[in-house]
Order: structure tokens, then sequence, then C-alpha cells
């Protein structure tokens, strides 16, 4: 590569950022292979900081997931078990439905989020009758509910079409929809991954009707399994498209493919710097979607915080009120405590604004002392926890 | 105590003084009280008033107010820990103190009473420490000053009457040794049973009264004294005990006896390994439950509050330099110290509080590629191997040491079976190199060290990167040799080269505060000096999360960086966060992924002399590895085989070669195995 050349270019999409202007496919793939990764960094940070300052934003949900079969066979799914008879495969009730939220009364929820695997045989009845009761139990928290895969399913089953579907979930209490099941568009790749399953015109279709219906809706990427950087960019390109339509997308979220459990485990999983760059040049190239959201359970929570300079504004994970956890280990949680949620975030050098899944802003960190501790980003590091000195020593 | 430094404001009261008027306490007095020589603020007010009295007295004057710094017997310490300890100073021994004894004419453990001979808490704990641990109980009886030699030398050796014995301390003691057949000298007692220096007296001070200028006066006024009046105060002593006439006048020693007491017997440090000895003895008062310190929790060391001390100059023009008109600019900082200028202290603090983390990275990744223009990231495979889990020391933040006295069976020194199996399977991995560390255990020598490295070079082709300087510190202490002879004799034996570690964050008042018994920062960065100086070279480490400030953090990377300007003999810079797991140390401070990254591009930007900048994997994963490569890192540390510091304490990565090479190579950069001095090595 010539080294002058390129500088040239990078300046010259970090001009058409800065214009808010739609970069193509080519500025895409260079941003994904540009050898200075901070400086694509450092330019999605710009865009970030524009849209949203130092707003790093999260939410207190919790999820429900009441079927795990599915007639699908997605090979990175760890999740899902083919037939309702299978060992470890199960399908609540109603009652069981109900009874997840009843355990939670008390907690400062603001949102459940259910999804499931493609059941043989339940009844459109089921999945309405869920929201129905969860609704009717606490009628002011939000039900973030199915996939496009699954509503593209229900259509297919039942014979009706999605705005038909969505629109008979959404008078059963269905506020807006989350962005599963995207997975990668590309052809090629998605027959690899997951044959079988909504293809990209159908996921977006259902999300283009969800939009026309008023529901809002967010959008995901599955990267990191077999799919090239041009299709990743195509991608990301697709769901730009749909949003200029319509306007309907909130977050996109990039998920990292992780081995676990499934038939893909031999890859390689996405590291540190994939990671980081995939986020930046998505907050660059989706500039017509507002957030960039990064799960840290996947990435672990020290890529997550350094994610927060990379172009994601907004970080998901199960919080929980109590403290659980220490910042030093080294594993990652499978939750984090609101304080230490709060604090990795201001370590960063941000300030945390919990949400509600439309994006109303419920709280917002004002510096004051957590736990006795007080880590005030916008006061120079030697000042830092000298509020606490006296009293741990 | 806070750590920030304000330049002090030279108050200009006089601190009211009390202090023994014993001979061997003369040498740090006897320049407060010459009239043309004592310290004075720069107005010209005296900083000390000294008022003579008994050990005893000065404890409780300090305790009642009556006073401001007072020379008080340690064992008072035990009352109030809340007290300042001036850093330094001190009277105490290392062996042999003669003026602490018990006499007797029956062999001491045969003893049936002693008598205590108006002597100080200190020396009466001392005595009744020894006790306990040699499980005798005789009964203990205060006489008057005086008194308790005549008692035992008149005791009756009939059967008639108990077994007796005196302890006898200060001048009443000189000579005592030579009248009886049975004498324990309480320094000898202990340095036996501990192998740790003894400390007597040390100059503690009510709380906020000193200031740096103070404790720097009292420093010198024990070198001035000691290093030219040795001689005269031991005439004057002596001149006074014969006109006294006073009963012990006619046992007078000769003057050359007084002043080798001084000179030889007593020490006046007060250093790491005094520290050391100091807080052992507290500790095993308290177990044997003749002290109760209140507040401190059981299994926590004694700690001492020390006084600061002055800023170092460096230090002082920076603020000065930071404070003044000009005002600093992120980018031109950011922009010469990408292009491998020299920016200074205050820049650099700057740098550190002010400049943004992607600009930070950015420069710091055109610096390093600057130095390494090949996209090569280096890695070495090695085996870190600790030879021994015994540990004086007690780092709070520590969770690997075993104290030598457990009785858990929890400690080992690894055997040559145990080593020899560990070396071949590191040979066996394509390992070239050991990293050979471990506690301070007291009953390991020089002479273990160099059998183990003549033993290694002999039988296996691994080269040594072995001993951090807390090592060899600890053994030039209990051989009584410099360290560059240690260093010396086991450079002969094998020795390649040394680990940084023990450096954590180069500051003193920090270094009390979670390591008070480690060596300080001057003793740390002389090993590395004599090191350097006999052709060994060494890694640099900087641990942070101990609450240190932004002048912690860059006075750490300046001590470095002036030294490599002199040897050169630094390799590589490795920093990694406090991980706080499992050891006594709750401390709250950002130790975030976050702040790596900003505290090591700062780093690569700063220490323009040193070559190589080493991610540390092991602590925050290989994730945050890949991304510290392009924050000014150009090597990935080692294969480690193992890492027993650490895992303790809570981090457990394992990384294979091949794991490693593909996150160098998902950075962006092409992997190549290296050797400690970072030559390259083909893999095989
Ligand atoms: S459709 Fe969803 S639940 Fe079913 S196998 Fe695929 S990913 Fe798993
Ligand atoms: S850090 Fe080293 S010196 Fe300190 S206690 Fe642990 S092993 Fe001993």
């Amino acid at each position: 590569m010539n080294r002058t050349k390129d500088t040239a270019r990078f300046a010259r999409i970090a001009d058409k950022v800065r214009a808010n202007e739609a970069l193509d496919a080519d500025d895409g793939l260079f941003l994904y292979t540009y050898p200075d990764l901070l400086a694509v960094g450092a330019l999605a940070n710009e865009r970030r900081e524009a849209l949203h300052g130092d707003k790093t934003f999260f939410n207190v949900n919790f999820h429900i997931n009441p079927t795990n079969v599915c007639v699908a066979d997605c090979k990175f799914c760890s999740f899902a078990r083919l037939e309702p008879d299978a060992p470890a495969a199960y399908t609540m009730s109603i009652d069981e439905v109900k009874q997840k939220l009843l355990d939670r009364m008390d907690q400062p929820v603001t949102e459940i989020h259910i999804v499931n695997g493609l059941h043989h045989h339940l009844p459109l009845d089921y999945y309405k009758d869920c929201l129905r009761e969860l609704k009717a139990l606490r009628p002011d928290i939000h039900l973030k509910a199915y996939t496009a895969v699954e509503i593209h399913y229900f259509a297919e089953k039942y014979g009706m079409s999605y705005t038909q579907v969505l629109s008979e979930l959404k008078e059963a209490g269905l506020d807006s929809m989350p962005g599963g099941g995207a997975e990668i568009f590309a052809e090629r790749a998605r027959r690899k991954l997951c044959r079988g399953k909504a293809d990209a015109d159908e996921w977006l279709a259902v999300h283009r009707a969800a939009h026309e219906l008023g529901i809002r809706t967010n959008c995901t990427m599955l990267y990191g399994t077999v799919e090239t950087l041009e299709e990743r960019i195509d991608h990301m390109l697709r769901l730009r498209d749909l949003q200029a339509e319509t306007g309907g997308f909130q977050t996109f979220i990039p998920l990292a493919f992780h081995a676990d459990n499934n038939s893909l485990q031999k890859l390689p999983p996405p590291t540190g710097v994939d990671n980081l760059r995939t986020y930046a040049v998505s907050r660059l190239m989706l500039h017509n979607i507002a957030h960039i959201k990064a799960y840290w359970i996947m990435i672990g929570i020290k890529t997550a915080q350094i994610s927060l300079s990379f172009g994601v504004d907004d970080l998901d994970g199960t919080v929980q009120e109590e403290k659980i956890y220490h910042m030093a280990g080294a594993e990652t949680p499978q939750a984090l405590s609101r304080v230490d949620l709060v604090r990795l975030i201001r370590e960063a050098g941000r300030v945390a604004v919990e949400r509600d899944t439309l994006y109303n802003e419920r709280w917002t960190d004002d510096g004051e002392a957590l736990d006795g501790i007080r880590i005030d980003a916008s006061l120079p590091y030697s000042t830092q926890g000298q509020g606490v000195r006296l009293n741990v020593l | 105590m806070t750590t920030e430094t304000t330049p002090s404001q030279p108050s200009p009261t006089t601190l009211r003084v009390q202090a023994v008027s014993f001979l061997n306490a003369r040498p740090l007095i006897h320049t407060l009280l010459d009239p043309k020589h004592a310290p004075r603020h720069a107005d010209g007010t005296p900083m000390f008033e000294v008022v003579e009295a008994l050990p005893s007295r000065c404890a409780d004057a300090l305790a009642a107010g009556e006073c401001d710094l007072a020379l008080v017997p340690v064992g008072a310490y035990a009352d109030h820990p809340e007290w300042e300890v001036v850093p330094g100073v001190g009277i105490g021994c290392r062996g042999a103190v003669d003026t602490v004894v018990v006499c007797s004419r029956w062999p001491i453990e045969e003893v049936e009473r002693v008598y205590l001979d108006g002597a100080s808490r200190s020396s009466i704990l001392l005595l009744k420490v020894l006790l306990h641990e040699a499980g005798l109980s005789p009964e203990l009886v205060p006489v008057d000053h005086g008194v308790g030699e005549g008692l035992v030398a008149d005791a009756s050796t009939d059967g008639s009457g108990p077994k007796v014995a005196a302890l006898i301390i200060g001048d009443a003691a000189f000579g005592v040794a030579g009248r009886f057949e049975h004498v324990w000298d309480l320094g000898t007692k202990w340095f036996e049973r501990t192998g740790l220096p003894m400390v007597f007296a040390f100059w503690a001070a009510r709380p906020g009264v000193l200031t740096p200028a103070h404790v720097t006066a009292l420093q010198k006024a024990r070198d001035r004294s000691l290093g030219k009046y040795a001689e005269a105060i031991a005439k004057h002593y002596r001149d006074e005990l014969l006109a006294s006439g006073e009963p012990g006048a006619a046992q007078a020693l000769s003057e050359q006896a007084y002043a080798t007491y001084l000179r030889k017997t007593i020490r006046y440090g007060l250093e790491t390994q005094q520290r050391e000895g100091l807080v052992e003895y507290l500790d095993r008062a308290r177990e044997a439950e003749l002290i109760d310190i209140p507040g401190l929790h059981p299994e926590d060391p004694v700690h001492i509050h020390f006084a600061g001390e002055a800023a170092p100059e460096v230090l002082v023009a920076a603020r000065r330099r930071r404070s003044s008109r000009s005002p600093l600019d992120v980018d031109a900082i950011l922009a010469r110290a990408a292009a491998g200028e020299r920016i200074d202290l205050a820049e650099g603090i700057y740098l550190y509080e002010n400049a943004e983390l992607m600009a930070l990275g950015e420069a710091a990744d055109q610096r390093r590629a600057q130095l390494h223009p090949e996209p090569i990231v280096t890695y070495i495979i090695d085996r870190n191997v600790n030879y021994t889990n015994y540990c004086v020391t007690r780092c709070k933040f520590c969770n690997f040491y075993v104290p030598p006295t457990d009785k858990q069976g929890r400690g080992y020194v690894l055997s040559k079976e145990q080593l020899a199996k560990k070396f071949r399977e590191t040979e066996a991995l394509g390992g070239i190199q050991i990293l050979l560390q471990g506690g301070l255990n007291p009953e390991l020598g020089l002479d273990y060290y160099e059998d183990l490295f003549r033993w290694t070079k002999q039988n296996f082709t691994l080269k040594l990167h072995a001993l951090s300087p807390t090592e060899i510190i600890h053994i030039a202490q209990i051989e009584e040799l410099s360290v560059e002879e240690v260093l010396r004799r086991l450079q002969a034996a094998g020795m390649d080269s040394l680990p940084g570690g023990g450096a954590e964050i180069l500051d003193d008042e920090i270094r009390a505060r979670i390591s008070p018994f480690k060596n300080s920062t001057a003793e740390w960065l002389e090993v590395m000096r004599a090191a350097h100086g006999l052709g060994m070279r060494s890694s640099a480490t900087m641990v942070f999360g101990f609450q240190e400030t932004a002048e912690h953090i860059l006075m750490h990377l300046e001590r470095l960086r002036s030294l490599q300007d002199e040897t050169g003999g630094f390799t590589a810079f490795i920093t990694w966060p406090f991980q706080a797991d499992g050891t006594r140390l709750k401390l709250r401070d950002d130790t975030s992924a976050f702040r790596y990254l900003r505290v090591q591009a700062v780093a690569r930007l700063y220490l323009d002399n040193i070559d190589n900048i080493q991610v540390s994997w092991p602590t925050l994963g290989p994730e945050i590895g890949e991304i510290a490569l392009r924050f000014g890192a150009n090597d990935f540390g080692s294969v480690m085989i193992e890492e027993n510091v650490v895992s303790t304490a809570g981090a457990h990565f394992m990384m294979t070669a091949k794991e490693i090479e593909s996150h160098i190579r998902l950075a962006g950069f092409e992997p190549q195995r290296r050797t400690m001095q970072y030559g390259r090595v083909e893999a095989s």
C-alpha cells in the first residue's frame, strides 16, 4: 500500500464523515483494512461524541426465552433444541412465563426481552398470551419481543402477512422488537450458517413492516464466522438503506461470534482488535442509525470499556442492583452491579445514563460517590480517589 | 495521610523535642544541641528545642502533648499508632547491642526471677518476647535503676534463694557482660531468632507537625554527628562519667570502646530491613499477647506511619513549570513525543492528565513504529519458576507468600528434582530462559543461589533471568555484603539478567503503605545501576492502582529514564494494573483496561531511551494485549508456562506460542520469537 495515498484517502473519508455524508462500500473496506486502527477509532469516536457527547447508555432489563425448541438448525446456535422432547428442550407454560416476572416485581426493571426458538406447533395465541399476561402484571414495563425470524416463521406457519402478525402482537402488548436473527445477510455466508431461516430480504421486510406500524426495532450483525469483510460491509449497507427509508432502527449491535457449544467450534473467535475495528467501522458506515451497542458479556468488560472510545455509546449485559463482582477479576462475569457498570463508564471518562427502551433518559450519573468511592472523570487523574485515601489505609 | 505532597511552607514554629541522654542517643541530638549548627528555618527560627529525659518519660510527654517530637522506645508505638515516625533514623543493632543484657550467675534457662533494672518498655517487651518464644516464664520484678546488677551479684548460690538474673540497659550495662558467667545480649538473641536487626528507639511526632524539612534536618543532624563527632561524643561521655563520681565511673571503658560502640554496634538507620525487624518485633509481641494495637486486623502486620520526605528536585521543578504562566499544549507535546523528542516531567504529567486516550495511543503507536519500523512483534518462550514462596516481607498486595513462621505447611522451597523437571519441560517446549523469582526466604543464603545457578548452567542450556532487585537486596542484607558483590558472585555463578520486579510504584510514600518492608526506591534503582554496571541487562516494571497520582506515575518513569541515560541497561518496560483479588490490600483505585492503555501509551512516549514496551496479557487478557500493541507496545511478553504471583491474585490466562502468534497477527503484526536481549530466535 502506498502510505501517502492512503493517508489522503483517509482524510477524504474523514471529511465525508464530518459532513455526515454516507460512506460507500469501498470506504468501508478501506476503513476495515487501514493500518492505523486508532485513526479509524478516533474518527468513530468523533462521530460518537458529535451524536451523544460523553453519554453512555445502559438499561435494566431481563430476558425470558419461553421455549428453546426450534425447527431451524443454525450452526452458531447453542441455545436451540431441535425437537420438543430432546434432552434439555423446554417450553414454558404461560404461568411459568408470568412467574419469571413475578420473581422480579420489586426490581427496577424497565424492559423484558423475549425471544424463542421456532417451535413446531405452538399457536400464535401462545405468543400473544405471553405478552398480554406480562403487560397485565406490569403495564409500565416495555416488551421488546420476537425477532424478525420468528415473525417470518409465524407469518408462514399461520398463513398471515407480516403486518397482520405484527398488528396482532402489537395489540397484545408488543412495544418494540429486538434485532436478532439478522446474522449476516450475504447469501453465500447465510447458506452456510443458517440455511432455512428467514433470508435477508425477508428479515428486512419484517422490520420494514414493523417500522410502518410504528414499532421501533434494533438490528444486529453476527461476525467472526465464515463471512468476508466485504460481506460485513454489505450487511451494514443493507441496514442503512432500510433505515433511510423508514428511520425505524434505534440501535445497531455487532455480535462477535463465540464458539461455545455449537458446530463452529473450530473457528478462532473475533478478538480485541477485530472487535474494536468492527465497532468503529459500524459507527462510521451507519451514519443514520443513532446508537451502537456493545455486549460486554461477549467481548469482555475490558474490551467493552475500550469500545466506548471506538464509537460505542451503549453497553448491554445483565445489570444487577447488588454487588456481585470486583473490577479486578479477570474473567467476564455473567452480570455487573450497577455500581461497577457506572464505575467502568466513569473510568473511561464517560457519563453513564440509564435509559428506557426508547432512549428516554431515566437517570444520569452526577458523579456522586458510588459505594463510597468517587471517580470523577472531569477531574485530572492526579486527584482521583483522593476522597477515599483516608478510610482505606 | 495524603499522598499529595504540597510544597512545604517552612513553618517558623519551633518543635518542642524530648530526647534521651543515653550515650547511644547522643549522635541523634548532638547537632540539634549545637548552638552554631542546630537546624534553623529560612528565617532563622530554630527548628527544634531539645529537652533531655528518660526514655519512658519521652513517650509520656509526647502522648500528653507536652512535646511535638520525641525519641521514643519503639514499644510505646503500640499505644500510639497515630504517631508519625521519621524515616531513615533510628537506634538499633544487628546482633549484639552490649547495652541491653540479661546477666546471671545461672544459665538463663534456669533462672526463676529476673529483676528489671529501671528498664525501658521496649527492652522489657523484647525480653518477654524472647522468654515467651523460649518457653520460659520466670518471675519479673521491677527494681530501681542501678541496683539490678548488685542484686544478682550478691545472690546466694547455695540453693537457699531463687536463681536470679537482671535485665540491665543503657549505660549501666556497659561491661556487665564481662562480669557474669551467663549473659543474654538481647540484640544477639533477637538476631539469632529472626535474622533481623532490632530497633530500640526512633523519632516519633504528633501527627501533622513534621514537614519534609524537619525530616531532612533530623537525617542530616544524624549524619553530621556520626560522621565527624563520634569520637568527641565518646570522649565527652567518658569525661562526664568520671567527673560524676557515680558508682559506674570506676568501671568506665576506654574512649575507643565507646566510639566503637557508636560507630559499629549501634545502627542509626531505619531502612527497609530495620523496618522489617521493627515490625517483626511488634508483631511477635502482639502474637504473644503482650501488646494490643487497637484497630489493626489480626493478619495485617503492624503499620508504621512514616513522615513524608522532601520531593525530589526534578519534581519541584516540574511543579514550578506547571504553575508558571506559559500554558502547555497537548497536541504540541504529543507531536514532539511521537517524533521521538524528549518531553520533560511537567509535560509528561500534563499529558497523562489531559490527553485523550486515542490521541495518546496514536502518538505512542507512531513512536513505536519509528523505533521498530518493521511490522514485527516479538515474544519469548520462557518459564516463570518461583523457587520458594517463603517470604518475610509480607507486602500487603501479595497473595503469594507464606511467612517463614507458617505452621500449616503451605510453604515450599523447590528441590533440585522439582526444578530439573520444570527446566526439562521448558526446554522441551522450546523455552530458552527461566524467569526465576521467589519470596525473601531467610534460610537461603548466597551459596544456595550460587550453587543453584552453577547447577543450572551445568545441566541445561537455559538462560537465567533471575532474582529481582528485592531478592538481591535481601541476599546482600543477610550476608552483610554489598549489592555489587552479591551481583558479581551471582553473575559468576551463571546469572544472565534481572527481571524488573519489585518496583511497583517507585515512591517511598506509596511503598510505605503497601509494602513497608520491601526495598526503597533508591535501593531498587541502586541494584539496577550495579547490575547494569556489571554488564547485566534487566527489564523495568511498574504496577499501578495503589492510589498513586499522575506525579507518582511520571516520577517512576522519570527515575527509570534517568537511570537508563546513565547505564542503558534496561531492555524493556512492562506495566500492569494491580490485581487485588485475594490480597489483603483493600484499595479502591482505577485498575481498568482503559487506564492501562493510557499508562502504557504515556510510558512509550516518556521512556524515549528504552527500546521495548511489553504488553501484560497475563493480567489483562490476550484481547487487551492485542489492543495494547496499538498503544505503543512492540512485544507480547512470554508464553508464561507458569506465573504464580499474579495467578494467585486472580488472573488466569494461559496461552501457547500458537495463540500468541495468532493474537499478534490479528493486531496486524508478524510474530517473531526473541531472547531476553531482544535478539531474534528462529522458531523450530
Ligand atoms: S432460528 Fe434462532 S433459535 Fe433457532 S436455531 Fe437459529 S438461532 Fe437458534
Ligand atoms: S511481593 Fe515479593 S517481597 Fe512482597 S511479600 Fe510477595 S513475595 Fe515477598
